[in-house]
C-alpha cells in the first residue's frame, strides 16, 4: 500500500509538472493583459518601464521565464497581483481557499451519499412505481440546466419563500464587531468535521471485529452518540462558543447551494449506482447469501451495495475534475466569494499573476482529490490491492 | 429404518414468460431418507436446477409453484414467509449451487462470507468459536486455515469449490443439495471433489441431493436416484436397481449412452435429438419423439403419464413399463 501511494504520487508530481508548464504557456498566449496595457501607456517614463519590465521579469526570453515559474513556484513565489498590487496572489487564495474547501466537500459528500442511497433503494424496488417515479426525477434532475435550475431555487427559496438568504456566504452585518476574520471560522469548521468524520471512521473500523451483529450496532450507535455529545460540549465551551453565532451564520449560508448543487448532482451517481446495483443482483453470490439466510438488508447494503460501489466510485473519480470547473459557475450564481469567483475574476481582469496562482491551486487540488480518490478505491478492491502490494 | 427427512409430493412449478408458461417441474414426487444420498440425473434444461431451487423456496421471481408440497423434516415449505425461510436455509438444508465458482462476493474475505452464515444461526457464538468451527470445516476438506483471510480471486478454481463445501457445512444442515459441483472443474479436481463430497457424506452422516447429468457420477454417488426427463421424473429408485433394471427407455439410453468404467466394453450409444420445449406443456410421453421403439399406445398418446412400482422401491412410468 504504501509503495503504491509512493508511486502514485510520483506520478502526480510528473503530471502536475507538465500541468504547469502548459498552463504557463497558455496563459502566455493570451494577447494582453492588465499589464502590458500599463506598459503600453506612452505616459510612462522610460525608466520606470524598464524597472517595471525587470521587476516582473518580462524581458527574459520564454523558456527562462517558464523555469522561472515553476522554480518560483515551489518556493511559493507568485509575485504581485496586478490588481491589488501588494497583495499576492497566495494571500488571496489563502482568503478564498476555506470557503471553496468548506462548500465543496460538503457538497460533495452529500451529493454522492445521497445518490448512493437512493440508487440503491432504486435498485432493490426495481419495477414499483416509487421506483419508477425517483427514476423519472433523477433522469430529470441529470439532465436539467444547471444554471437555470439554480436561479429558479434561488428565486423561489430565497425571494418567494425567504427562507434562506439570496447569494453570500454571510450578513456583513453580523461580523462588523467579529474580532476575528470569516477564514478563522472557515478553517474551524472545516477542522471540526474533519475530526468528527475521522472519528466515526475508527469507531466503525474497530468495531469490525466485534462478532455478535447486535453488539457491533449498539456499540456503533453508542459511538455515534459520544461523537454527538462531544461535539455539543465543543460548541458550548470556551473559544468555539463565542464563535458559534457566526459558524452558524455561514452554515446557514451553506444550505441552499448544497441543496440545489446535490439536487443536481446526486443523480448521476444514484442513476448508475442503480445500474450497476441491478447488474450485481444477479450475481451468483447474492443467491448463495439468500441461501444462506442472511437478512434482506444486509444482502442489500453488504453484498449488493458494496460490490456496486466500485464502478460508482470510479466514476466519481473522473467526476471530480468538473466540479471543481463546477464551483466558477456555482459560486458566481451564489456569490459565494471561493476560488472559483477568484479565478473567474482574475481572468476577466486580466491579473495574470493572481490567475495562474489559481489556476495552479485548482490542478494541485484536482490531482490530490483524484490521489485520495484513487487510494480509498484500492482500499474497497481487494483485487487491486493485493496488485498494488506485489 | 432411518425417517424421511425431504418429502417432495406431487410439486408442479413453471416459470411464466413471454412466450408462455415454462413447465419445468412436473408431478414430481421422492423422498429422501436421513443419511442417504440421492440422485437427480437427467440431460441439460430438463429441471434439475429448478427442483433445486424450489427446495430453499430460492426459485427466481418468474417462477410459480401452482401446487404440491416440500416438506423438510416435517415442515411444509411451500408457502412459508421469508422470516421463517431464512431459518430453515442453511440451518435445515444448504446447497452448492451450479457454478458454484461464483457463488463468493469478490470484495469479502473467505472467512468473512462463512462466518456470516454461522452468525446469522447461531448469534451467540464467539468469535473464536466460529474461527475453531471453520478451521475443522477446512481440515475436513482439506484446505488450510490460512484461506480465511483469503479474498475469492486468490483461490484456485478447486479451493474455492473446497470452501464451498465448507460453507455449505458451516450451520450443520440436516440436507445439502449440490448441483452439478464439479462441472466447471478439470477432471483430475473433478474426481477429488467427488470424493471429498463423499467423504463428508458419510464422516457426518449427511443427507446428500446430488445433480448431476453424468450418470456414472450417480452411480458413484448415490443410494437412490430418480431420473429427469422434461421436466418429470420418469424413473426413480435404488441406484443399484435402476443400473441392473432400467425400466424406461430413456434411462436405458442414457445408460448405453454414457461409457462404463468397470464390466465389458459396449458400443456407445449416441443420444439423437433435442428435449422437447417445456412451453406450454407435454401430453402423452415427452420422449417419443426420441424413443427408440416407440408403441403404437405411445404414440397415439393414449397411456397418461404415470409412475408405478415395478419392484421394490422401484418406479418407471407406466407405458414405458408396458410397452418394454
Ligand atoms: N428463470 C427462468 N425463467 C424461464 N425459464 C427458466 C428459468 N430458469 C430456468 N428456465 C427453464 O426451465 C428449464 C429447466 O431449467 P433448469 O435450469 O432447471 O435445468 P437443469 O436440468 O438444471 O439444466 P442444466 O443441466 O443445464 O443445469 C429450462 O428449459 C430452462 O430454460
Ligand atoms: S413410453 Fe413409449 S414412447 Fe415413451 S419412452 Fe416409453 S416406450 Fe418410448
Ligand atoms: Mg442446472
Amino acid at each position: 500500500m504504501v509503495e503504491y501511494i509512493i508511486r502514485r504520487t510520483l506520478q502526480m508530481i510528473v503530471v502536475f509538472f507538465i500541468f504547469l508548464v502548459s498552463s504557463y504557456l497558455l496563459f502566455n498566449a493570451i494577447p494582453g493583459n492588465a499589464f502590458s496595457n500599463l506598459l503600453l501607456n506612452p505616459n510612462l517614463p522610460p525608466d520606470a518601464y524598464q524597472k517595471v519590465l525587470e521587476t516582473y521579469g518580462l524581458d527574459k526570453p520564454l523558456g527562462e521565464r517558464v523555469q522561472l515559474y515553476v522554480v518560483n513556484f515551489f518556493k511559493g513565489d507568485f509575485g504581485y497581483s496586478y490588481k491589488y498590487f501588494p497583495k499576492t496572489p497566495i494571500e488571496l487564495i489563502a482568503e478564498r481557499l476555506p470557503r471553496t474547501l468548506m462548500l465543496f466537500s460538503v457538497v460533495n459528500i452529500v451529493a454522492f451519499y445521497t445518490g448512493f442511497f437512493i440508487g440503491k433503494i432504486l435498485a432493490w424496488r426495481r419495477g414499483s412505481k416509487s421506483e419508477t417515479w425517483i427514476t423519472i426525477t433523477s433522469v430529470f434532475s441529470y439532465t436539467v440546466f444547471y444554471p437555470w435550475f439554480a436561479l429558479m431555487m434561488l428565486w423561489f427559496f430565497g425571494y418567494k419563500m425567504g427562507w434562506f438568504p439570496i447569494g453570500k456566504f454571510l450578513y456583513p452585518e453580523k461580523w462588523y464587531d467579529a474580532p476575528f476574520d470569516s477564514d478563522v471560522i472557515f478553517s474551524m469548521m472545516i477542522k471540526f468535521t474533519l475530526v468528527v468524520s475521522l472519528l466515526q471512521f475508527f469507531a466503525y473500523t474497530a468495531t469490525r471485529g466485534i462478532e455478535a451483529l447486535s453488539s457491533r450496532r449498539n456499540i456503533r450507535f453508542a459511538s455515534l452518540i459520544a461523537i454527538f455529545i462531544g461535539s455539543y460540549f465543543y460548541w458550548n465551551t470556551g473559544e468555539a462558543l463565542a464563535r458559534k453565532p457566526y459558524a452558524a451564520d455561514i452554515a446557514y449560508h451553506m444550505i441552499l447551494p448544497v441543496m440545489v448543487v446535490t439536487i443536481v448532482a446526486f443523480a448521476g451517481t444514484a442513476l448508475l449506482t442503480r445500474t450497476t446495483m441491478m447488474e450485481v443482483l444477479k450475481e451468483d453470490y447474492i443467491l448463495t447469501a439468500r441461501a444462506k439466510g442472511i437478512s434482506q438488508k444486509r444482502i442489500r447494503d453488504r453484498h449488493a451495495a458494496r460490490t456496486a460501489l466500485l464502478p460508482v466510485v470510479t466514476s466519481f473519480i473522473f467526476t471530480i475534475v468538473t466540479i471543481i470547473d463546477g464551483s466558477v459557475l456555482t459560486e458566481q450564481i451564489f456569490s459565494w466569494p471561493g476560488m472559483g469567483q477568484l479565478l473567474l475574476q482574475a481572468v476577466l481582469e486580466e491579473d495574470i499573476p493572481v490567475a495562474m496562482a489559481a489556476f495552479s491551486f485548482v490542478g494541485v487540488f484536482a490531482l490530490i482529490a483524484h490521489l485520495i480518490a484513487d487510494i480509498s478505491y484500492s482500499y474497497l478492491d481487494p483485487r487491486i490491492r493485493v496488485k498494488s502490494q506485489g | 429404518m432411518s425417517k424421511d427427512i425431504l418429502v417432495v409430493d406431487n410439486l408442479n412449478m413453471h416459470y411464466e414468460t413471454l412466450e408462455g408458461k415454462v413447465m419445468a417441474v412436473n408431478n414430481v414426487t421422492f423422498s429422501v431418507k436421513e443419511g442417504e444420498s440421492f440422485g437427480l440425473v437427467g440431460e441439460s434444461g430438463c429441471g434439475k436446477s429448478s427442483v433445486a431451487s424450489t427446495l430453499l423456496q430460492l426459485q427466481s421471481d418468474n417462477a410459480v409453484i401452482s401446487s404440491g408440497s416440500i416438506k423438510l423434516d416435517e415442515k411444509e415449505l411451500v408457502g412459508m414467509t421469508e422470516s421463517e425461510l431464512r431459518k430453515v436455509r442453511w440451518n435445515d438444508i444448504s446447497i452448492v449451487f451450479q457454478g458454484a465458482m461464483n457463488a463468493w462476493n469478490p470484495v469479502i474475505k473467505i472467512g468473512e462470507q462463512i462466518r456470516e452464515a454461522i452468525r446469522e444461526h447461531y448469534p451467540s457464538n464467539s468469535k473464536k468459536e466460529n474461527t475453531e468451527k471453520i478451521s475443522e470445516l477446512f481440515k475436513i476438506v482439506g484446505l488450510e486455515d490460512s484461506i480465511m483471510d483469503r479474498y475469492p480471486h486468490e483461490l484456485s478454481g478447486g479451493m474455492k469449490q473446497r470452501a464451498v463445501i465448507a460453507l455449505a457445512l458451516s450451520c450443520d444442515p440436516k440436507i445439502v443439495i449440490a448441483d452439478e459441483p464439479t462441472t466447471a472443474l478439470d477432471v483430475v479436481i473433478q474426481d477429488q471433489i467427488l470424493k471429498e463430497i463423499k467423504k463428508v457424506q458419510e464422516l457426518l452422516g449427511l443427507s446428500l441431493i446430488y445433480i448431476s447429468h453424468d450418470i456414472a457420477v450417480i452411480a458413484e454417488m448415490t443410494d437412490n436416484m430418480a431420473v429427469m426427463y422434461a421436466g418429470s421424473i420418469v424413473e426413480k429408485g435404488p441406484t443399484a436397481s435402476i443400473f441392473s433394471n432400467p425400466r424406461h427407455a430413456y434411462t436405458r439410453l442414457l445408460l448405453e449412452s454414457t461409457p462404463s468404467v468397470v464390466g465389458e466394453k459396449k458400443k456407445l450409444r449416441a443420444l439423437d435429438g433435442e428435449p422437447p420445449s417445456l412451453i406450454n406443456g407435454l401430453d402423452a410421453c415427452a420422449f417419443s419423439p426420441r424413443c427408440p421403439d416407440p408403441s403404437d399406445d405411445c404414440k397415439n398418446g393414449n397411456l397418461e403419464m404415470k409412475l408405478i412400482e415395478i419392484e421394490d422401491g422401484h418406479w418407471a412410468d407406466q407405458c414405458c413399463v408396458n410397452c418394454g
